[in-house]
């Protein structure tokens, strides 16, 4: 379960989330829904770990655990996965090392002894054919050169092989056509479970055709100002978020 | 010029000169005595202040005797490859394969008469002065060899020494081979050591230089002539430099050379090493790449400085020069100074450099998977080193720098 409680979060002197409570259950598919600007990625960035955020206040808890104690890698072995807005391109750096070096990073974490090498690429390689990822892929640099749709595609296989307890979708649709959101979708939907919270954060309704949350949260302003059920999605999709952006009343 | 004093250092040379020199090794003797220790009021020197940093000179190395290569074969381990060994520059057969049981492959002692000319430096001068025992290894024209050799340079001593090695690789009209050196003398004492290739035409040689722990001052000289349609591939792992210069001076003699040069230099604490490259195109048709690279913590400092001179007559030459540092400390430093010296008019020739940090959204993007901050840093660190290993065309000395790159990163503390 992760929850987040009254979190105040600023950059540079710029204050971006102002306050901002949820609660995901474990099984729980969630959605955050907000206009461009509102503060999802930095939302996501803050629970994933990253340093230069400054947490005014407020705490941020995976089953119970407090995370702003914990590094961006203590937070991914406790079971937290981030899928990144903008997968970052690592020159030089193999995808099957990286892959490596992750999952035994944190199999290492857990106490675990490394991940033999061929049940390594029999993972590796039965997660890539699910999401057609291509040996040709894998053989390249992290990302180099990849396009939008394949950068997410490489997201889920990530996701698919470190097995989160709690995984944070940010904007997995932005830069994704129709099939490979299809695609992309898929590989989340395979990964729903019981024992597994996923965060789904978007700008459009779209991808939750495809990804069928349990609850929609409308994100503004750096905190969620509403809540509902699917159908606050529907309702989103035809009224816009005229009446949560900038300079809107509250 | 301005003529400085003679150091202690230049006078204690004096007395290295054995009574049985040659009238040759008396005339360079005499040009280095001449010139004296390069200090940094010297242009190609002024970075690395040979002069202000040898204070002493230790004893001329002696040809190894039972006890030092008894020593020499203690830290000589098992290997699959066929090993040529130096101790403290002498070549020593008892140590070594027999790689002339290798068709095409002859070795030998070297004589003075196999070495041909030389750059103008001080250093050279020097080594030519007083190196004894070298060897040639030759590669007989047409002779393709698969089996990596290895060089492997030792002491034998147990105390300080001075060493000046001396060696020839001569490889024949289309002759290929694949050598590896691995420099590992130790931290004590002085080295000015010389390598010297020639490669006939349409000849292939990959080498690669693995320079482990180089003497308290070290000065390598790595001298190179291609005939026409040469290639020569050759990069460099440096170290463990206490003080390390690793110079080179390449001929591109012949039409349609090709020179690939590489280094990657991992230094910590107050390590120094300075790479000095002299290239000429001295034909048409030429191409040469130079790529180096710098990694460089606590109080390292990296220097890089790079010519490349292209007479009127070597037209359509194409030379691109590289330097890369990646600092991870505010206390290290690289100063890098590529120079092109053009005066043909159709080339086309270039020159970079570049100082980077790591990047903190790369390293976020490992350690959100995981990975921990310094094995994350590893990661990076290794990435940009490594690419200058792909300046080889053997996999098999790629694979060795790249081992040997991991192995020196998980040992070394940089970040
Ligand atoms: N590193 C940063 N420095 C300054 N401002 C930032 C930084 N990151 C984000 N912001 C600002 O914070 C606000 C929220 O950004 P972001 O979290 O990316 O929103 P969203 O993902 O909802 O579009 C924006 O106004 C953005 O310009
Ligand atoms: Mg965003």
């Amino acid at each position: 379960m992760l929850e987040i409680e009254n979190l105040h979060v600023s950059i540079a002197g710029k204050k971006i989330l102002n306050g901002l409570t949820l609660t995901v259950e474990d099984g729980q598919v969630a959605a955050i829904m907000g206009p461009n600007g509102s503060g999802k990625s930095t939302l996501s960035y803050v629970v994933a770990g990253r340093a230069d955020y400054e947490v005014e206040q407020g705490s941020i808890r995976l089953d119970g655990i407090d995370l702003l104690r914990k590094s961006a890698a203590e937070r991914a072995a406790l079971g937290l996965f981030l899928v990144f807005q903008y997968p970052l391109e690592i020159p030089g750096v193999a995808t099957m090392t990286f892959l490596k070096a992750a999952i035994n990073a944190q199999r290492r974490a857990r106490g675990e002894s490394d991940l033999p090498i061929p049940d390594f690429m029999k993972q590796v390689r039965a997660a890539a054919q699910k999401l057609d990822i291509s040996q040709d892929m894998l053989k390249r640099p992290v990302n180099v050169g990849f396009s939008g749709g394949e950068k997410k595609r490489m997201e889920i296989l990530q996701m698919a092989l470190l097995e989160p307890r709690f995984a944070i979708l940010d904007e997995m649709d932005s830069g994704l056509d129709i099939d490979a959101l299809k695609t992309c979708a898929e590989g989340v939907n395979a990964l729903r479970g019981k024992d597994r919270g996923l965060l789904v954060i978007t700008h459009y309704q779209r991808l939750l055709d495809f990804i069928s949350p349990d609850i929609v949260h409308v994100m503004s302003r750096g905190k969620i100002v509403k809540s509902g059920g699917p159908e606050l999605a529907l309702a989103l999709e035809a009224s816009g978020y005229a009446e949560y952006a900038e300079g809107a009343a509250a | 010029m301005i003529a400085l004093a003679p150091s202690k250092a230049d006078e204690a040379f004096a007395t290295l000169l054995p009574a049985d020199a040659s009238p040759s090794e008396r005339a360079s003797f005499a040009q280095f005595r001449q010139a004296g220790l390069p200090s940094r009021r010297v242009e190609s020197w002024h970075y690395s202040d040979l002069r202000a940093r040898l204070r002493t000179v230790p004893p001329l190395a002696a040809a190894p005797d039972d006890a030092s290569l008894s020593v020499a074969r203690g830290k000589l381990g098992a290997s699959a490859r066929l090993r040529i060994v130096t101790v403290d520059g002498f070549y020593a057969p008892d140590l070594s394969d027999d790689v002339s049981k290798i068709a095409g492959v002859a070795i030998a002692s070297a004589r003075e008469t196999d070495f041909l000319g030389a750059a103008a430096d001080p250093l050279l001068d020097l080594n030519a002065a007083l190196s004894r025992g070298g060897f040639v290894l030759d590669i007989a024209a047409g002779a393709r060899i698969d089996p990596v050799i290895e060089i492997v340079a030792l002491t034998g001593a147990q105390t300080d020494r001075s060493r000046f090695g001396r060696n020839l690789i001569r490889l024949g009209a289309k002759a290929r081979a694949q050598i590896v050196e691995t420099r590992d003398e130790g931290f004590a004492g002085f080295g000015d050591s010389a390598l010297f290739i020639e490669l006939g035409e349409d000849a292939q040689l990959d080498h690669a230089c693995r320079c482990r722990e180089t003497a308290g001052v070290e000065l390598q000289s790595f001298t190179a002539t291609l005939a026409a349609r040469a290639k020569l591939r050759s990069v460099a792992l440096l170290a463990q430099t206490p003080f390390l210069r690793r110079q080179y001076f390449v001929s591109l003699a012949g039409e349609g050379a090709q020179l690939h040069l590489g280094g990657a230099a991992v230094l910590g604490r107050n390590d120094h090493a300075d790479v000095t490259l002299v290239v000429r195109h001295d034909a048409p048709h030429g191409l040469s790449r130079e790529t180096f690279k710098y990694v460089l913590a606590d109080h390292a400092n990296g220097v890089f400085q790079g010519k490349i001179t292209v007479p009127p007559h070597a037209q359509k030459t194409d030379g691109k020069m590289m330097c890369r540092g990646l600092l991870l400390s505010d206390e290290a430093a690289l100063s890098a100074k590529p120079e092109l010296e053009i005066f043909a008019d159709d080339v086309a020739c270039g020159h970079g450099a570049a100082v980077t940090k790591l990047d903190a959204q790369n390293l976020f993007y490992l350690e959100t998977r995981g990975i921990p901050t310094i094995e994350a840093e590893k990661i990076l660190i290794d990435a940009f080193a490594a690419d200058v290993f792909d300046a080889l065309e053997s996999e098999v000395l790629r694979d060795l720098l790249r081992v040997d790159l991991s192995e020196i990163l998980g040992e070394e503390t940089l970040v």
